[in-house]
């Protein structure tokens, strides 16, 4: 039995001198015999030469195993009945992988039955490849032995993610990969499935003058223990935007999926578990912020506009309060009735404002009544608005 | 199965003792042997491994693929016992590997609770049957533990052994074992090597060190010395070869005789002036014989005249030039001219010029500069800025396929082995022509050895004030180049270690105005820069290298610059015909692409890809005829790491150039790109078309041939690619022989069947038959 790895390329050492040197030319022409050398370019150290694996090496969650099996006969008889049979026991299962469970009726001396088997490797942790011979001998004698092979199956990846949730109920997630393994790693492709409520939005390449280029550069691969981080934009579906109230809570979000590819294109493929994230909870009413200028005349009146969304599962009854701070003056009337607001449903509401301090300042101060249940909810910092004087913003 | 239940009892209880005597063990593995003796004795096929495996899960953390557990067979067979041989020998290596005892202990107990069993059963003359290679392995693997184990365990692996060879179930093991085993764990056939510690030098000589250790060396030309005692002038022209090293390096060198006896005269002579500044007047006149003596090659214009260092080896040279007189008048008919500037210009070759430039640093140019102007007076140099060399180990010389030999095939098969040594060739340049182009480079580096000896930078002469020659230092470029094609980079390392970063003073002709007068440049030849810049990346160091390439690279790029700006090399203004500047330009634009070379190189060791194909990119402007063979590798980096897309675009722009190459060689490179290509997306019926469309069109393609033979094997196709590998070896040694071809074989071999060390023997013999010393027999596995 033997793993069966991509093969390696052979390497020289290029070993050189010049004609005028005492050996003349003779560095040169040993190079130019050798056959591991690549003719016309003899120091450049990457040959054409496969050599074979020469230890079994480590093996990655998400990579193919594969492995060669011979049965070679050393005996001096002929065997008959050859049953061989390979399977990979691993902590929770026993996979058959042999191709074919067909006996092989005799094997000569000096020969032998051969068989390549794959297996993509789902699980960590120890994998013990069983292999079992059975064969009769000439005698008519039944003979039998298994051969245990043990390997560990590796994990390749970390990842790691991060979710940020944008007041427009985008949400970004941040996702670092890690290349835990040894060897470098060339991504092939990293994406996000999300799940049905979201649509998702790429963030990982530039586009420069209509040609889109990767944010990583030139760098294709990862080296062992690099780390890349891909950025997503996840939008709620519009039919599931309008209910407020469905992206609620815990909320799946997709999963990633994976796709590697290592020496010579042996290749790796893993999804992560569904991602999953906490949404941001509103309480019963939610107060968000449509439109706001971002810079303001000092002492000067603008207008913002907020939505008002009833995330409860009762209607409401709404009055609005507006509490004016040492620098926010609101502008309207207080205590004004907004009528009844059905679950899920939300109203849009237009509001004037001035400040009379300069600088950042924080727009607070409103409050929403439900006069059902005498309950007030209370905003404080919606947003922040540059105040400036006046003179400034004209010039 | 009454019996076996019993059995499996007595097992128990046998190795509860043996538990119990090994107290300091873990006491895990008392459990664990109880899981196994009930597999082995008692579980049936298909029940199996899922109780074992929990147990081992925790417990081995090896990634190493490595047998587990050998079964039984339901008949209690031979076999059983032979598996257990077996598992006994894998056991071994990983101990040797990372002592990791519980486990192994568990095993090698359960073997020998069997052993206690089998014994019964089997016949004595097993046991006789001991294979002798196995043994001799198993043994190496052995001592390591001796020290711990009982001796018991010494008889367990000898039986272990026994079993070993009449074991069905070989191969398995036999691959199983190589795929577990790290080289680190191979006893490796390292020549031997004799070092001599450095102490010893300061003993031998000690009154040339003071005991502060800093002594500044008084530094005064020869000619100063010596230019009142002969004023016979004769044609400058004539150059006399060097005493020492002329009898050597003489193209018509006609004695054969046995070179030790002169080396030991000579060396013993310089010595001795070296020792004595005072006794130059009295000479033996045996030297001077000796100096002259077979001088054929007197006319010989690329001899140049070594007469001494003008050091505090003064003495001693005016010793040597005081040796001879006639060609010492001549030299003084050198001095004499060599203020002038006609004479110096004369002698500056158009040749010399172009290949030495070098550009010193600052403090080397401006000792230089004080040699040059301050001929008549004294002066002195601090010791640390000499170089002085010396060989840092004894011969190296050895037939590591001899001693191979010996070990598998006997005496008397080993006497057949006849390859060439240090004493059959000619004791000069071209005896070690000889040896290196016959691949016996172990024993060629003895010659530079012996060679260097001669000129008094033998062993322990390291730290000794010396000169340094053309001759000299070529000779340690060579004996240093083989060095690193022998990959035996310490031994590079140490013996370059003097050299410094080959910008010391005494390396440039400057520095002995009298011996090459009116000669600039660096002595060092520019492939010995690129030796010493390339060899600390193989010793684990890759930005020392990446660090003296680019100061390499400065100073190629300033020395073009400076052919380019309508000034010399050395950036004086010597005038150079358009012809020769361009050859010059040409010399060094290909210079500073072979550093560049050596760079992404480095760059690729280091495995900082995108930087090395960056540098490849970049050689394509020196070496535009190579751009083909440049694009395909870098198609083949982007393979290795995986990136096949980009790859197959480097593999693209290589049809493209195709025309730089003859129809043929770009055919090759087409096809041959394609089937990486195919080989990457795991086609290896398609890599295996491809790589067999190569041979029909250039059936010796080596490279093709081996290739195809391993996509074979991939195939499932075992004995086909042995077929074919072997086929090829045995039509065309020459070439088959080689590395990586003969290593694919045998991992062939060992996958096929047990008896591949037989087959591993045959090639030996092969091996024997075609090359040199400098084989590398570690690709043949027999260790």
């Amino acid at each position: 039995v033997m793993r069966l790895t991509k093969p390696t390329l052979f390497t020289n050492i290029p070993v050189t001198c010049e004609e005028r040197d005492l050996p003349g030319n003779l560095f040169n022409q040993l190079m130019k015999d050798d056959p591991s050398t690549v003719k016309g370019a003899e120091t450049l150290m990457l040959g054409e030469m496969l050599t074979l694996p020469q230890n079994f090496g480590n093996i990655f969650l998400g990579e193919t195993f594969s492995s060669y099996i011979s049965v070679h006969n050393d005996s001096t008889q002929v065997v008959k009945d050859i049953l061989v049979k390979a399977d990979l026991q691993t902590s929770s299962q026993r996979l058959n992988l042999s191709a074919s469970s067909a006996a092989v009726a005799e094997l000569k001396p000096d020969c032998c039955i051969d068989d390549v088997i794959h297996h993509e490797v789902k699980e960590i942790g120890t994998h013990i490849l069983v292999c079992a011979v059975s064969y009769t001998t000439q005698t008519g004698e039944k003979m039998y032995f298994r051969k245990f092979f043990k390997f560990q199956v590796l994990k390749p990846l970390d990842v790691k993610t991060k979710f940020y949730n944008a007041e427009t109920d985008e949400v970004f997630l941040e996702a670092q990969i890690q290349n835990i393994t040894t060897s470098p790693m060339f991504m092939e492709k990293v994406s996000l499935e999300p799940s049905i409520l979201y649509s998702v939005a790429e963030l990982n390449m530039i586009d420069t003058t209509g040609k889109s280029e990767s944010t990583f550069g030139s760098r294709t691969y990862l080296q062992p223990m690099d780390t890349r981080q891909y950025l997503y934009c996840l939008k709620p579906k519009q039919e599931f935007a309008e209910k407020a109230g469905v992206i609620k809570g815990v909320t799946v979000i997709g999963k990633l999926d994976i796709v590697w590819k290592t020496n010579l294109g042996e290749r790796g493929r893993l999804q992560t578990s569904q991602l999953q994230r906490m949404a941001p909870g509103y309480g019963d009413v939610r107060l968000s912020l449509e439109t706001i200028p971002d810079t303001v005349n000092l002492e000067e009146p603008f207008d913002i506009t907020c939505k008002i969304t009833n995330c409860s599962e009762r209607t409401m009854d709404l009055v609005l309060e507006m509490c004016n701070s040492n620098s926010i003056h609101w502008c309207g009337v207080s205590g004004r009735q907004l009528g009844k607001l059905h679950p899920s449903s939300s109203l849009h509401l237009a509001l004037t404002l001035l400040s009379s301090v300069q600088g950042l300042q924080s727009v607070s101060g409103l409050r929403l009544t439900d006069t059902f249940l005498k309950r007030t909810y209370e905003y404080d910092d919606i947003a922040q608005v540059c105040v400036v004087s006046s003179e400034v913003k004209q010039s | 199965s009454n019996s076996k239940d019993t059995r499996s009892t007595s097992d128990e209880d046998e190795r509860g003792d043996t538990t119990q005597q090994k107290a300091q063990e873990e006491i895990l593995f008392h459990e664990e042997t109880i899981d196994l003796g009930g597999d082995d004795f008692e579980s049936e096929e298909n029940e199996t491994v899922s109780e074992d495996l929990n147990n081992f899960v925790d417990k081995l953390n090896e990634q190493m693929m490595e047998s587990v557990i050998i079964s039984d067979s339901p008949n209690n067979s031979e076999d059983d016992t032979g598996e257990f041989g077996c598992l006994q020998e894998i056991v071994e290596q990983m101990e040797a590997k990372d002592n990791q005892n519980a486990q192994v202990q568990v095993d090698k107990e359960e073997f020998l609770s069997n052993e206690s069993e089998t014994e019964h059963e089997e016949t004595p003359k097993d046991i006789s049957e001991i294979g002798t290679d196995d043994q001799a392995s198993l043994k190496e693997e052995l001592i390591q533990e001796a020290v711990k184990e009982e001796p018991k365990l010494g008889s367990s692996v000898a039986v272990t052994t026994k079993l070993n060879n009449t074991d069905e179930s070989k191969p398995e093991d036999q691959i199983s074992s190589t795929s577990t085993s790290k080289p680190s764990s191979e006893v490796e056939p390292i020549p031997v090597c004799t070092i001599f510690s450095q102490a010893n030098n300061a003993n031998s000589q000690p009154h040339l060190f003071l005991p502060d250790g800093f002594e500044p060396q008084m530094v005064k030309s020869p000619s100063f010395s010596s230019i009142i005692e002969n004023t016979v002038k004769s044609n400058p022209q004539v150059v006399q070869p060097s005493p020492s090293l002329s009898k050597f390096f003489g193209d018509t060198v006609t004695t054969n005789a046995l070179a030790s006896d002169f080396f030991d005269s000579f060396t013993t002579s310089n010595f001795i002036s070296v020792n004595n500044p005072n006794a130059s007047s009295s000479v033996p006149e045996q030297m001077s014989a000796l100096a002259n003596g077979g001088d054929g090659a007197s006319s010989n214009p690329t001899f140049t005249v070594q007469n001494g260092r003008p050091d505090e080896g003064a003495a001693s040279s005016s010793v040597e030039v005081n040796q001879s007189p006639k060609p010492f008048s001549q030299i003084q008919a050198v001095f004499a001219g060599s203020d002038d500037p006609f004479a110096t210009a004369l002698n500056m070759s158009e040749l010399d010029r172009r290949n030495d430039a070098w550009l010193p640093s600052e403090e080397t140019r401006s000792v230089l500069i004080a040699v040059a102007t301050q001929q008549y007076s004294t002066m002195f140099i601090d010791k640390e800025n000499l170089t002085m060399p010396g060989l840092k180990f004894d011969n190296i010389q050895g037939d590591a396929v001899k001693d191979l030999m010996i070990r598998f095939l006997g005496e008397q098969a080993a006497v057949k082995r006849q390859v060439l040594n240090a004493n059959s060739v000619e004791q000069s340049f071209v005896g070690l022509k000889q040896l290196i182009s016959s691949k016996n480079w172990r024993a060629a580096v003895d010659l530079c050895g012996r060679l260097l000896s001669a000129h008094g930078q033998g062993y322990k002469k390291s730290g000794l004030p010396t000169s340094h020659t053309t001759d000299s230092l070529q000779l340690w470029f060579v004996r240093l180049a083989l060095l690193v094609k022998l990959n035996l980079f310490h031994n590079a390392e140490m013996e370059f270690e003097p050299f410094g970063n080959l910008d010391q003073p005494d390396l440039y002709y400057e520095y002995y105005p009298h011996v090459y007068p009116g000669r600039k440049g660096s002595m060092v030849p520019f492939s010995m820069r690129i030796l010493h810049a390339e060899l600390p990346q193989y010793l684990g160091n890759p930005q020392e290298s990446l660090d003296r390439l680019h100061s390499m690279k400065i100073i190629c790029a300033k020395i073009l610059e400076n052919l380019e700006h309508g000034i010399a090399e050395d950036g004086s203004m010597t005038n150079i015909t358009p012809e020769n500047r361009q050859a010059s330009i040409q010399l060094w634009r290909s210079r500073l692409g072979r550093v560049m070379y050596s760079m992404a190189n480095c760059l690729l060791m280091m495995k900082d890809y995108v930087l090395a194909v960056e540098t490849y990119l970049t050689i394509i402007k020196y070496y535009p005829q190579q751009e083909p063979q440049l694009l395909s590798g870098i198609g083949r980096i982007f393979l290795q790491i995986g990136d096949i897309k980009t790859a197959e675009k480097y593999f693209q722009d290589v049809e493209k150039v195709t025309h730089k190459l003859d129809g043929l060689q770009s055919q090759i490179m087409v096809l041959m790109n394609r089937a990486f290509l195919h080989l990457g997306q795991n086609n290896f019926a398609e890599a295996h078309r491809f790589f067999t469309e190569i041979l029909r069109i250039d059936s010796s393609n080596t490279v093709a041939n081996n290739n195809a033979a391993v996509c074979l094997l991939y195939l499932g196709k075992l004995k086909d690619s042995l077929r074919q590998l072997e086929g090829m070896v045995q039509q065309d040694p020459k070439h088959y022989l080689h590395e990586s071809v003969l290593f694919n074989l045998t991992t062939m071999y060992e996958l096929e069947s047990s008896r591949s060390m037989q087959k591993k023997q045959a090639l030996l013999e092969a091996v024997a038959i075609k090359e040199g010393d400098s084989f590398n027999t570690q690709c043949l596995k027999l260790g």
